[in-house]
Parts: C-alpha cells; sequence; structure tokens
C-alpha cells in the first residue's frame, strides 16, 4: 500500500479537512528524487559489471574443468578448486539481484541452494543425463554440488582423485561435474545477455512506485537477500536460529570448510557497496541508496545502517574461517554475528522502507 | 507519507487531503466505548479467538506437573517443553489437541519481538537454563527423591506442616524454578514485548487492514485484532468464561494477579487489567490507536507488577520461614522467588520500553541466591536487600507486596 488510508466512522458532522502541502518527507511518491540515476548507476557500475566478472571467472571455470577432465591429476584438481572458490566468491555479489531474467528462469535455485543433497547427487552420478533445469535438482547443483563434487566425495585427495580416476564409474563423476558447470555457465549466460541487450533499459525506465515497478521489486529483492540468503543462511541457520539446537552442516560451503567467513564477508560487502552506490570492484562513488535517504533528509539513518553493518562485519570477522568448527566450539559467536544481522534487517525493512515509502512484497509468517 | 482520512459521517462523506505526519492527530481522540465484557462481534458473529495460547497454557500446565514426576524421563519432558506436532507428548485431559498441535512452550520463551528478535544470543542462554533446570531434576533430584536432602546434597525437605519439597543440593526445588519463570520468559515477554508491541500490532499492512476492515483470510478478525487476542489470551487462556474470568484459571500469570488482587494494597489490578485489555480491543475496532497504546501502557505496568510484587513477597516469605526456623517451607518461597526474580528481566516499563530490573541485574541476584551452599545459608540482610532494591524499581514498598 502506498497510502494509508484511515477510515473513521464519527457519529457527530461538520469535520472538513483542508488539503496541506507541507513538506513531508515520507512522501516519496510525490518526491522529486531522480531514481532513473539510482538505477542507472545500479545497472551500469553494479549489476552488469558483476554478471560479467561472474561469467568470465566462470569460463575459467569451464577451462579448468576441461583440464581436469582430461588429466585427472592434483594439480588440476587444485586449479579446479580455485578456479570454483574464485567463482564462489563472485557469486556473492550476484545473489541479491534476484530480477529479470534471474527471477524468470530461477536462476538462484539452480546455483546456490546448500545444504546440497548428497543422496541425489550420488543419485544422478549413477543414472547420467540429469535434468538440471528441474526444480527437483536445485539441491543437486550449482556451487553447493560442485563443492561436494571437488571437496566431498572422498575422505582425502587421494581417494577424490581415485574416484575421477576409476575405470568404471569415473567417467560418471567427470560427467556430473561437467554438466554442472556447464550449468552454471550457461544460465549465467543467459542472465548476463538480457541484461545486456534488453533488460537494462527497462530497469532503469521502471522508477516509479508501484508494487511492480522494478526500483520497488528490487529494493525489496535486496532487503529479502539480506534477510534470507545472507542473514539465514549463511549464519542463522546453522546457528540453529531456525531450529531447536544448530545445524553445523548447512554451513555455506560445508565441504571445503575453510571459507564460510570468506564467503559472508564478501556477501556483507557487496551488500553494503550496493547501498552506498559504490561501484562494483572499484571504490568508485555512484549514486546509491545513501543518495536516495540523504535527499528524503535519513542522513541519520545512512549512518545507523553503515555503521550496523560495520557492527556485523566485526562479528563476522572474529569468527573461524571454518563455521562447521566455530559453530561447534562457540556458537554463541554464531548467534551474536546473527544478532547484529538482525538489527540491520529492522532498520532496513521498517525504517528504510517506510522512508522510501515502499511496501513490503513478502512477509515472514511467526504467527500462530 | 500521503495519508486520505476517509470519514463516514453518517450520510455525508467528505474526502480530504491531508500531509500531517501523524495519524494520531486526526482521530480526534474521541472517546472509544468498552465494551462490558471481553465480547466482540462483526456481523453478529465472534471475532476473539486465541486457540493457541490455551494450548500453550495447557502443555506448559502438564509440564511443570510432570516435573514433579520421578518416573519421568528427560526425552519425555524435554518433548513437552518443545513439542513437536503429532507427537503423543500430552495427557491433554481438558482434550485440547495438544497433541495434534504444531504448537510448543519452548518456541515462545525468551522469544518477543521487542526483546529478542536482535537478540538470539541472549534467547538462546535463557532456552538452555529452561532445559537445564529440567534435565537436572531428572539428573540430580529424581535419583534422590528418597534421601534427605542436606547442604550440597539434593533430595527432600520436609516442611513443619508436613508437605514435602524436592530440592536440589542448593535447596532450589527446579519444577518450582520452571513454573514461576514462565511467568516472565513466557507469558508477560508473549504479552508484554510481543502481542502488544507496535512491530507486531502494526507490521506490515496491519494498519490499512484494520483501517479498511480487511480481515484474515478464512478468518471473522482483522490481523491487529488478532494479535490483541494473543496478548489477552496468554493471561485469560486457561479461562471457562472470557466474558467473566475468575482468575486463578491456570498455575501462570492468571493464578498470581488472583493473588496480587487479594492483597489489599493492590485491589483493583484485576479490573485495570481487564479493562484495560477491553477498551484496548475496542479501541482497534474504532480504529482509535491513541486510546489503544494507553491501554498497552497500562497493561505493560501492571502485567510487570504481577512479578516485581511476587518476587518480594516471597523473598519475605522465606525470610520468614527462616526465622520460624522452617527451612524446607523458606525453600519452597524461596524457589518460587527465584523463578519471579528469573522473570523480572521480561517486564515492560513503559516509560524506558526496558525491563524494571534488567537481565544484568537479575543474574546478579541468581548468583547471590545460588552462593555456596544457596537457599541453606542466604541470609535475612541479602533478601530484605533484594526486595528493596525490586521494590524501589516498581514503585511499591517491600511492606505493600510482603503481606
Amino acid at each position: 500500500m502506498l497510502k494509508k488510508i484511515f477510515l473513521s466512522i464519527t457519529f457527530s458532522i461538520g469535520f472538513m479537512f483542508a488539503c496541506s502541502e507541507g513538506d513531508d518527507f515520507d512522501n516519496s511518491q510525490n518526491d522529486s528524487f531522480d531514481r532513473g540515476n539510482l538505477q542507472t548507476n545500479l545497472a551500469d557500475n553494479i549489476i552488469i559489471p558483476a554478471y560479467q566478472d561472474l561469467n568470465q571467472k566462470l569460463s575459467l571455470l569451464v577451462t579448468a574443468k576441461e583440464n581436469f577432465l582430461t588429466n585427472s591429476n592434483q594439480e588440476n584438481l587444485d586449479l579446479l578448486r580455485n578456479n570454483f572458490l574464485e567463482s564462489y566468491m563472485v557469486w556473492q555479489s550476484i545473489e541479491m539481484f534476484n530480477i529479470g531474467k534471474a527471477e524468470e528462469i530461477f536462476y538462484h535455485y539452480q546455483m546456490n541452494v546448500y545444504p546440497t543433497n548428497t543422496d541425489e547427487i550420488q543419485n544422478n552420478i549413477t543414472t547420467g543425463n540429469a535434468d538440471l533445469f528441474n526444480p527437483n535438482n536445485n539441491d543437486a547443483a550449482g556451487f553447493p554440488a560442485l563443492d561436494y563434487m571437488l571437496y566431498g566425495i572422498r575422505d582425502n585427495d587421494t581417494e577424490i582423485l581415485n574416484t575421477y580416476n576409476n575405470q568404471d564409474y569415473g567417467q560418471d563423476y567427470k560427467n556430473y561435474v561437467s554438466a554442472l558447470i556447464g550449468q552454471m555457465k550457461s544460465i549465467t549466460e543467459i542472465v548476463l545477455n538480457d541484461w545486456t541487450t534488453a533488460y537494462r533499459d527497462q530497469f532503469i525506465a521502471s522508477t516509479e512506485n508501484s508494487a511492480s515497478s522494478a526500483v520497488n521489486k528490487f529494493v525489496n529483492d535486496f532487503i529479502y537477500y539480506f534477510e534470507k540468503g545472507l542473514r539465514a543462511n549463511k549464519i542463522g541457520i546453522p546457528a540453529g536460529n531456525f531450529s531447536s539446537s544448530p545445524l553445523p552442516h548447512t554451513v555455506e560451503g560445508y565441504y571445503v570448510r575453510e571459507t564460510s567467513k570468506n564467503l559472508t564477508l564478501k556477501a556483507l560487502n557487496a551488500f553494503q557497496n550496493l547501498f552506498n552506490g559504490t561501484h562494483y570492484n572499484t571504490n568508485d562513488s555512484g549514486v546509491g541508496f545513501t543518495d536516495y535517504l540523504n535527499y528524503l533528509d535519513r542522513n541519520d539513518l545512512v549512518n545507523l545502517i553503515n555503521n550496523q553493518l560495520d557492527e556485523a562485519r566485526a562479528k563476522i570477522s572474529i569468527l573461524d574461517d571454518n563455521y562447521f568448527d566455530q559453530i561447534n566450539t562457540d556458537n554463541t559467536k554464531m548467534t551474536e554475528a546473527y544478532d547484529a544481522l538482525q538489527t540491520v534487517v529492522v532498520l532496513l525493512k521498517v525504517d528504510m522502507l517506510q522512508a522510501f515509502n515502499i511496501s513490503v512484497d513478502y512477509v515472514d509468517a511467526d504467527g500462530d | 507519507m500521503k495519508k486520505i482520512f476517509t470519514l463516514l459521517l453518517l450520510s455525508v462523506t467528505f474526502i480530504s487531503c491531508s500531509s500531517d505526519d501523524d495519524n494520531t492527530d486526526n482521530n480526534n481522540n474521541q472517546n472509544v466505548d468498552a465494551p462490558a465484557t471481553y465480547q466482540f462481534t462483526r456481523n453478529g458473529n465472534n471475532t476473539v479467538s486465541y486457540s493457541g495460547q490455551t494450548q500453550r497454557i495447557a502443555m506448559a500446565e502438564e509440564l511443570i506437573s510432570a516435573l514433579k514426576d520421578q518416573n519421568r524421563d528427560e526425552a519425555s519432558l524435554d518433548a513437552m517443553f518443545a513439542h513437536a506436532e503429532g507427537d503423543q507428548d500430552f495427557s491433554d485431559p481438558n482434550m485440547l489437541d495438544l497433541n495434534a498441535s504444531s504448537k510448543n512452550v519452548r518456541s515462545k520463551t525468551a522469544a518477543s519481538k521487542d526483546y529478542f528478535d536482535s537478540n538470539s544470543t541472549d534467547a538462546n542462554a535463557i532456552k538452555a537454563n529452561f532445559d537445564s533446570w529440567i534435565s537436572s531434576q531428572v539428573n540430580d533430584v529424581f535419583p534422590n527423591w528418597g534421601n534427605t536432602a542436606s547442604p550440597g546434597n539434593a533430595g527432600l525437605a520436609q516442611e513443619l506442616g508436613g508437605s514435602i519439597r524436592y530440592v536440589n543440593e542448593k535447596g532450589l526445588e527446579y519444577n518450582q524454578a520452571v513454573a514461576k519463570s514462565f511467568n516472565g520468559a513466557f507469558l508477560a515477554d508473549q504479552i508484554c514485548n510481543n502481542y502488544l508491541s507496535s512491530a507486531v500490532l502494526d507490521a506490515g499492512d496491519n494498519v490499512d487492514n484494520n483501517d479498511n476492515d480487511v480481515l484474515d483470510v478464512g478468518k471473522n478478525y482483522t490481523t491487529m485484532e488478532h494479535k490483541w487476542d494473543e496478548a489477552f489470551g496468554y493471561l485469560y487462556g486457561a479461562e471457562e468464561d472470557e466474558t467473566a474470568p475468575v482468575l486463578e484459571a491456570d498455575s501462570f500469570l492468571s493464578k498470581y494477579l488472583y493473588k496480587v488482587e487479594a492483597d489489599s494494597d493492590f485491589t483493583g489490578i484485576a479490573d485495570d487489567i481487564y479493562d484495560a485489555f477491553k477498551l484496548g480491543r475496542a479501541a482497534i475496532v474504532a480504529k482509535n490507536y491513541t486510546v489503544r497504546d494507553e491501554q498497552v501502557e497500562i497493561l505493560r505496568e501492571k502485567i510487570s507488577m504481577i512479578i516485581g510484587i511476587r518476587a518480594v513477597y516471597y523473598l519475605q516469605g522465606g525470610k520468614s520461614e527462616i526465622a520460624n526456623g522452617d527451612l524446607p517451607s523458606a525453600f519452597h518461597d524461596l524457589s518460587e522467588g527465584f523463578g519471579f526474580i528469573y522473570s523480572l528481566q521480561f517486564t515492560r516499563n513503559p516509560m524506558t520500553d526496558a525491563p524494571y530490573v534488567s537481565k544484568s541485574m537479575v543474574d546478579g541476584y541468581i548468583d547471590t541466591l545460588m552462593e555456596d551452599n544457596g537457599f541453606w545459608d542466604v541470609t535475612p540482610e541479602t533478601l530484605d536487600q533484594m526486595s528493596e532494591d525490586i521494590a524501589a524499581e516498581f514503585g511499591f514498598t517491600v511492606e505493600q507486596a510482603a503481606n
């Protein structure tokens, strides 16, 4: 709802209200902030460059995969793993853009659903030719599935390499790695090409304050991402915030283990850069949500959000690189990080959305 | 924010716009007429619903009763606390479908929006306290059910009147710790810091929907009305008839509101609370959020008072029993006091929007009570000092609470 409609019933006649035109900063519908500038900066300097970077990293991953499939030795496994981790880091700048083609083709569900389902993966390996686009395989595809394939199928590197080189079933494992990476590359290309050919212009032109406008959807999406993809998936679920006890096997990067914290920090930085309008992978600044809030005379909120994001970063930074170990040794530090992130959620979802006069298009069901 | 105030003036309707920021200014602060009882209808049909609260109170009742059954194992008690839908954890004498229910008590312990939404760390620690009291009851007290307690040893302690209490090595009855702490951690927290909270009542489109009589899907109430009823249900959910509450309908806030009402220093509190629930609910129906919020303040203060008064009452009761030389009776009073003191951290002072007694102060009190041999050697001076401190936070006197 863009307008608060107050209906009041009274039994006395004679109330009249006059129109007044105070400078009401809540009134974003009539504010003259140029949302188009904001959206142009998001598209041209943040979103598209990030997709281009991911696409490039995935190209390198494809090459590394080809080399590994040709010669499954330790050196090629290490190279493949490095390319996997670099792509996974870039992905942390992408996951918050669930709009346009990405939303249409359920891109995110195919790229980063974790924990991955190893039973399904094993079944897919054995049967071959799995349809990775099928929603049933969302938890057997993307980065988490690759994490398992490169680190988790056996207890140590020697046995992993033996598996890929096994005469009976090694080719099945190779085929699955190939299918996973091939799919990740192809759907990323689809999304990137849509941005560069058609969607960019639609995105920057759709500036009105309505439930279906790109800017409203984008704002909702990136807050939803912060709440779900970042706060809940990376920290809250493994720390047990949504269950009766912690679930350490649900951490992001479970099989590689030493990377969970780096993925979270990368995601948090990407989020804060987006908020501030900072260009992808540079320190150049452009029009961000901060500028919009400042325009609405809410630089107090800009400071609050940035300070609280910094606070969350500080809480995350002291965690073990390996969340699995962190949870099992001192889960309190995980929940403290969660609490710091949750404080940001309230600022974004309540205060910032009120300032923008944008409605939340998703709800969290926590009632009775 | 653009606000359009639509006034239905009997037959004439004027629509006008205003950029006034404060919606309360335009409700004219008209008086809201509360009905005689907590009875609300829409088109002739009841709109009041709080079955989830009734179920949870019943679950808590069964749990605190089972804590006194030394044949229970820890798993079955844990399952009553953190019930999962479909598990056969309850005997359910009142046929409230407790076993089929998806609800449980643990998920609503230290779980309010205002106090714990961004503080899962404390919430986890509080839930863990309850878990450990349950666990210690089974592992430390049950095995010593037939032994006489002594300093450092769990067992039974018989009061002068004959009642037998089962205490831990410090004289604490864990079943009392759990039961009395529920008053704050579960019930008052849910009422004062969750369902009466603006973050819940006014969440999402609740105000728009309430203003426009948009009902919950398949229901006869607006979300805001229902949230208010859920607050009401945590105090009156065990009543036979919500329009004529008799109090003492459960072992928690209903019981202790009854006790406080019976203290002539505080008589009237029961009506104050019931009336505030009624008027606030009527204010929601009338879309008058100023009046509603005034009732929230009254409820937060008065419900918090129940806990504060009973904390001091039991500390003083314990002191008297020590003076009488009846330590087992003192253990019982102090165990109840322990739970009410623990509950203080969940109270809500409407002037500060914080607890009347902070968590760190509560932790300090608990540590003091449990020092060395705990209730075996706590001094009257300690109990008096604690009583004075707590009473001062609320603004009543120790004498008023003690009788």
